[in-house]
């Protein structure tokens, strides 16, 4: 499976339909707006995403019924997903903003040694098990700082 | 590997195709047998370029999203600097002595490709990446599994014969790299 159909069976189809390249649907989930549970429209604008084989977390309190709202900060997320993680099955872990996320920003996480978190600015790579450096991204220095 | 050879046919002709076609290196199911680029950094540094994108040359208007009256949400001037859209683009530079690859492949063609180039990368065109010499050596790695059973370049999990302890990740295993469509979940190097 590649990355944009697991994107899309855990977490996209819940948003828009699944019409044509799984790469476009991708784009869509994205980049459109979608149904809030309190009734307006919004984007994908704020908030993080976990992207799992199981229900997939979501902080934004979309309308739709296949995703868990989760209200926890990102870095409390990811750091407590990290320690749960059997590092088998994949995630995705996706920081949301302003800008939709590229597509080429979108990558599976398979390996506590290589996370990925993904967002419209970048991929931040690091190793789970490893004290970041002066030249290591935020999240990395934000969840070392807690542990 | 592949990828710059890849690069470097497509220089030449300008055919797509044909530059992720005729690479002259032994390919498996797909696979080639190039590794990635392996060097040891002596420093590294980030490295900003600014490009102000002319509007009139750099855009294709019928690409651009259009508003509900049919034309582009912000006029696009071509005159004054404020009119150009300024992007931002900042890179990890890594200065290293000496890159190598391990490959199995056609080595007077592989030679008679590299001999020409003066700058590899993706900065390329703004002077980084300068090649100072080429040698190609004889070796026992054939470009996809070392010695020790690791993974030389990212090898789809189904393709690869090596240790299975090795890192694994999302990666594109084919050129062209940069593109998603052509990623996968792949043993990498440790690199």
């Amino acid at each position: 499976m590649n990355t944009f159909e697991f994107f899309n069976q855990h977490f996209g189809r819940h948003l828009v339909s699944q019409e044509g390249e799984p790469y476009f649907a991708a784009y869509r989930a994205l980049s459109s707006n979608h149904k809030l549970v309190k009734g307006t429209e919004s984007r994908l604008a704020s908030g993080w995403a976990i992207v799992r084989p199981s229900i997939s977390s979501v902080q934004l309190k979309l309308a739709a019924t296949g995703l868990r709202f989760d209200e926890r900060t990102r870095i409390e997320a990811f750091m407590e997903e990290f320690e749960k993680w059997d590092g088998i099955e994949p995630r995705m872990f996706l920081m949301f903003d302003k800008a939709p996320i590229p597509l080429e920003n979108l990558f599976l996480t398979v390996d506590r040694r290589l996370v990925r978190i993904c967002s419209p600015a970048g991929v931040e790579t690091f190793d789970i098990n490893k004290a970041p450096t002066e030249e290591s991204g935020g999240i990395q220095k934000a969840i070392w700082k807690r542990k | 590997m592949d990828g710059l050879l890849a690069a470097l046919i497509f220089e030449q002709g300008g055919d797509l195709e044909k530059a992720h076609a005729d690479i002259p290196l032994k390919n498996t199911n797909g696979l080639w047998h190039g590794s990635a680029a392996f060097f040891e950094k002596i420093d590294t540094e980030k490295k900003g370029f600014v490009a102000n994108l002319h509007a009139g040359h750099d855009l294709d208007l019928d690409l651009v999203l259009k508003n509900k009256s049919g034309n582009v949400h912000r006029a696009i001037g071509l005159t004054r600097r404020r009119d150009y859209g300024a992007v931002f683009n900042s890179y990890r530079m890594y200065t290293a002595n000496e890159i190598t690859w391990y490959a199995t492949g056609h080595r007077e063609q592989i030679q008679s490709l590299l001999s020409e180039v003066e700058f590899i990368g993706k900065r390329r065109a703004s002077g980084f990446g300068q090649v100072a010499n080429l040698v190609i050596e004889d070796s026992d790695n054939d470009g996809v599994v070392g010695l020790f059973g690791e993974p030389l370049r990212p090898v789809p999990l189904e393709m690869f014969s090596g240790d299975k302890s090795s890192l694994r990740a999302d990666a594109a295993w084919r050129p062209a790299y940069w593109h998603p469509m052509n990623r996968t979940v792949c043993y990498v190097p440790a690199q």
